[in-house]
């Protein structure tokens, strides 16, 4: 058992720093890689193991990895971390190599049980060993930042040391950026930062300090290259991150903004989880094979294996009995429930509508933690009760009405084309929800108002479903399968429906088509974010719910 | 003058105190210098970015009515203080200013100075 | 002794804060709290404005202690009797902006400058609305002097008496010390905690210290302003006043919680559209009640 934490400050324990540990210890904060919303997909509250959640590293003690992470998101994480101020944790919550982190302070299991207890070992770890005679510096590739030099005003004119640029005769600006290995060149730049005329307090609005020492420009100089602006005025525009780990949007969804003041100019390209992409699937065994579909979206892993089981029926020519068939029905439209909850639950905490945020929250893992499809009866009047609420809110029709519209129609799906009154849904023409009648919900609108509407409905309608399914499991049977055999499904998953054409090559599955909804929505991010505020730039994103782990490519 | 002497003293204690705390924390412990710990902190990406820049501020519209209505405010408040004592003079004449401040609010709004720019 | 309230007071702000965020109640939570953020290191960030970024948290604190300092806790007890008292309290609290700014433009972040600029927006959406209550309250008083604004209570307290504006001024103050729903600068899932962001450690803890102190002196000057501050029958007069201010802070507090986060642009346009005309009306009101009374 160890006895410190790994990033423990440096200073020889006394009276006033051990209060300061024990007080440390019972104020926990964690930053969740990938983030909350995955936590709370895996039915784990994170408030009630006793851990606060942090919007930022800067204001977390522990970093929490939660399932196994990607490459891409691994790295993220250990920026957060080096960002972290000391002293600071690792938990690993289910993860397995969590490198270039250092090694976890405390690792558990997945469940909430071993949660409570990873956070108690957690609070005793602090108390003892916040502060250490020796530290050692966290170091790792991913953090190495490289500098390259670049004109203010132009900035693709770039060069590897100090110039000035050819076009303007601007002295050029160091600039950092991640990527890049040991840099001589960046102790230069820290220390000529030091010598910009940073010390006068300018009252003027004008930012001299990056453009170095000029002597006079005025204003209209300064800006003349930049693009106009939707009101005709030239200013300068600033590009910022809204990286893998924003707390507003879906854990490991990155997209970079270059902003225009608070408004949105350009959109550069949305990534999903870096290193986990379609290849990550080649040479799985038909046996394995829906498992490892269910574990690459972590979002929705039922929608997913039930996805596979049935390209893998069909390519073996078998037809679901009718009693698997309801069980996947009562299994799905749970989950459905789940994720749509937790889609308003992350959604609210960027609305900064706390009560929404929490209470979806708690629902949604009491949903997920429900045993059989009579506990989950017997929170559909509390949902419901929640769902009437939360329509009724004030200010919230004001706040969502217009933002998110899609140009056309596109080939969007799920509940964003519902919500532009377009009636597709992969349930329509399933056997099982005929049965049990089941009718799309449509709204018009197609804006984010809607599209919540349309979610909110949902999640009753789901649990009406589950009720009159009567089951919410069902036993997998693997058909069996000859090499050869090509097979093609299509579920509805929350966020829309996805695709899957599969064929079999000597037991290995080799996947010819994976067509996932949020592939698909995550073109539309330009046009939801355009020229809008970056506050409704970021809502109209989180209205198409678009999961990062289904974005291929 | 006594009493501003009063509230300076305060502010100079409050100040004092804010550095008290900087200095209990110093007496804790003070900053290990790390990799990439002090680049400003955006969600899992180190690419900082100069943001120093012209900000394109979208309210300049409103702030050009506030400075008139910062000025009407400045007469207002001896207004207020004698309002009573001069009866229906004070608020006829009053009404007139605020009247035409409010004209101004009304052109400004026709012509779309109050939104987003 | 204005400190030892004033602390107090803050403390229990943070209280009531966590109980309305946390769902918690615990006496000695912020303490706690507290002292784990003393305890955790102050980042300062590589490039920064460093005057900006280390004047920020002491200027939140500072201004709200000297708009506390003209706010009479009862008939004796006030540190500072200006004879402009209730102009004060405006001219005070316009440094929250200033500090704000400056803690948007240090640490060149690119969420704090977001954050900065957006609470000067709503600066010059809520300005107004500070102002022009106070001169309606002002008129009833015929004095600046905030004791005097107490005492023309007696009858019947302001928030009866200009319910129109209580009701503006009461949203004016939750917008000045940036409690939800107008919390544009600190937005926790809008900008990752915003104009905060970038503070750490003790600085964190002063800028935390020194907004709860804002909301506490925001709440007193509601009550101060509109309900009465020490009137009442049978507590002593320092009783009423701190439990009409704790009272205030709840509601402030619970009332953002329910509504979601209102945009830099709708602040400016209600405030602007709705708000200045119904309190050039409700001067207009007073005006006329208080020239009807005579």
């Amino acid at each position: 058992m160890k006895g410190s934490l790994s990033g423990a400050r440096e200073g020889r324990p006394s009276a006033l720093r051990r209060l300061v540990a024990k007080a440390s210890a019972d104020d926990l904060c964690a930053f969740v890689v990938p983030g909350p919303d995955v936590a709370r997909a895996r039915g784990i509250d994170l408030g009630a193991a006793g851990l606060g959640v942090a919007a930022t590293p800067r204001h977390a003690g522990v970093i929490l990895l939660l399932g196994e992470l990607p490459a891409g998101l691994k790295k993220a994480a250990a920026v957060a971390y080096a960002q972290m101020p000391r002293p600071r944790a690792v938990l690993a919550v289910g993860a397995g190599d969590i490198s270039p982190l250092p090694g976890p302070d405390v690792s558990v299991a997945a469940t909430q049980a071993d949660l409570a207890a990873g956070v108690d070992e957690l609070r005793r770890l602090f108390a003892a060993g916040a502060f250490v005679e020796e530290t050692t510096a966290f170091y790792a590739d991913e953090i190495e930042t490289e500098t390259t030099y670049a004109c203010p005003m132009h900035p693709g004119v770039t060069s590897g040391g100090p110039g000035s640029c050819p076009r303007c005769g601007m002295d050029l600006v160091p600039r950092e950026s991640t990527g890049g290995s040991g840099h001589e060149g960046h102790h230069g730049a820290h220390d000529s930062h030091a010598g910009m005329g940073h010390g006068s307090v300018d009252e003027d609005a004008g930012g001299h300090g990056d453009h170095g020492d000029m002597g006079f420009m005025s204003m209209v100089e300064m800006t003349q290259g930049t693009p106009r602006s939707s009101d005709g005025l030239q200013m300068e525009w600033a590009d910022a991150p809204f990286g893998p780990l924003f707390p507003g949007l879906p854990g490991g969804l990155a997209m970079s903004f270059t902003l225009d003041g608070d408004t949105v100019a350009v959109v550069k390209a949305m990534r999903g989880i870096d290193g986990w992409g379609p290849e990550s699937l080649d040479d799985v065994t038909a046996r394995e094979f829906p498992e490892r579909l269910a574990f690459l979206s972590p979002l929705s892993p039922i929608a997913y294996r039930v996805l596979a089981l049935r390209a893998l029926g069909v390519a073996a020519g078998a037809e679901t009995d009718e009693e698997t068939l309801l069980g996947q029905v009562g299994a799905l439209e749970r989950e459905r429930a789940a994720s749509h909850l937790g889609w308003l639950s992350g959604f609210g905490r960027l609305l900064g509508y706390s009560w929404l945020g929490e209470n979806a929250g708690r629902l949604q893992v009491a949903l997920l933690r429900a045993a059989d499809a009579g506990e989950v009866g017997r929170l559909e009047p509390e949902v419901g009760k929640f769902v009437r609420r939360v329509i009724r809110t004030p200010l919230l029709a004001r706040r969502l009405e217009g933002i998110g519209t899609l140009p056309g129609d596109a080939e969007i799906s799920g509940p964003v084309a519902r919500a532009s009154g377009l009636a597709r849904d992969a349930r329509a023409q399933g056997t099982g929800y005929r049965h049990l009648g089941f009718e799309p919900v449509v709204r018009d609108g197609g804006d984010a108002f809607a599209r919540l509407r349309v979610r909110l409905a949902e999640i009753e309608q789901s649990l009406g479903l589950v009720r009159r399914a009567g089951v919410v499991s069902f036993t997998e049977v693997k058909p069996a399968a000859n090499a050869g055999d090509v097979g093609v499904a299509t579920v509805e998953t929350p966020r829309g429906a996805a695709t899957l054409r599969v064929t079999l090559r000597e037991d290995a599955v080799e996947v010819l088509e994976l067509r996932t909804p949020s592939s698909v929505h995550q073109g539309f991010v330009g046009a939801v974010a355009e020229q809008r505020e970056v506050a409704d730039a970021l809502v109209g994103v989180a209205s198409l719910d678009i999961s990062p782990w289904e974005v291929t490519g | 003058m006594q009493q501003y002497a009063i509230l300076l003293g305060m502010v100079m204690a409050t100040v004092g105190l804010v550095v008290s705390l900087g200095a209990v924390a110093r007496a804790i412990g003070r900053a290990r210098e790390e990799k990439a710990k002090d680049v400003p902190a955006t969600s899992g990406e180190l690419s900082p970015e100069p943001v120093w820049v012209r900000y394109h501020v979208r309210y300049y519209g409103y702030a050009l009515l506030f400075l008139a209505f910062d000025m009407e405010m400045a007469f207002m408040y001896p207004w207020a203080v004698v309002f009573k004592e001069l009866g229906l003079v004070a608020l006829l004449d009053m009404g007139v200013f605020l009247m035409v401040l409010f004209l101004g609010l009304l052109y400004g709004w026709s012509q779309g100075a109050l939104g987003r720019q | 002794m204005i400190f030892l309230v004033l602390a107090a007071g803050a403390y229990f702000v943070a209280v009531l804060e966590r109980w309305a965020t946390k769902g918690r109640f615990s006496l000695k939570g912020p303490v706690v709290s507290g002292l784990a953020l003393l305890g955790r290191e102050s980042l300062v960030p590589r490039k920064l404005d460093r005057i900006f970024f280390e004047a920020a948290p002491p200027l939140v604190l500072v201004s709200a202690v000297l708009a506390a300092a003209v706010l009479p806790l009862a008939p004796g007890l006030v540190v500072a009797d200006l004879a402009t008292g209730a102009l004060f309290v405006n001219a005070a609290l316009a440094y929250v902006m200033v500090a704000l700014l400056m803690a948007g433009w240090g640490p060149d972040g690119a969420y704090a400058m977001v954050a900065g600029f957006r609470f000067l927006g709503q600066l010059v959406a809520y300005s107004m609305l500070i102002v022009m209550p106070i001169t309606a309250v002002a008129m009833r008083a015929e004095s600046l002097v905030t004791t005097v604004v107490v005492t023309s209570q007696a009858t019947l307290w302001n928030a009866a008496y200009q319910p129109l504006g209580f009701v503006l001024y009461f949203l004016a103050a939750m917008a000045v010390a940036f409690l939800p729903p107008f919390d544009l600068p600190v937005a926790p899932g809008e900008l990752a905690g915003g104009v905060e962001a970038e503070y750490t450690g003790w600085r964190l803890a002063a800028m935390r210290l020194g907004r709860a102190t804002l909301v506490f002196t925001l709440a007193l000057s509601v009550t101060v302003f509109y309900l009465g501050g020490w009137l009442g029958p049978v507590l002593p007069p320092w009783a009423w006043t701190v439990l009409k201010t704790l009272v205030v802070t709840a509601v402030m507090l619970w009332l953002g919680r329910y509504v979601p986060r209102l945009r830099e642009a709708d602040v400016l346009a209600w405030g602007w559209k709705y708000g200045i005309p119904l309190a050039l009306l409700n001067i207009f009101y007073v005006g006329v009640v208080l020239l009807g009374a005579a």
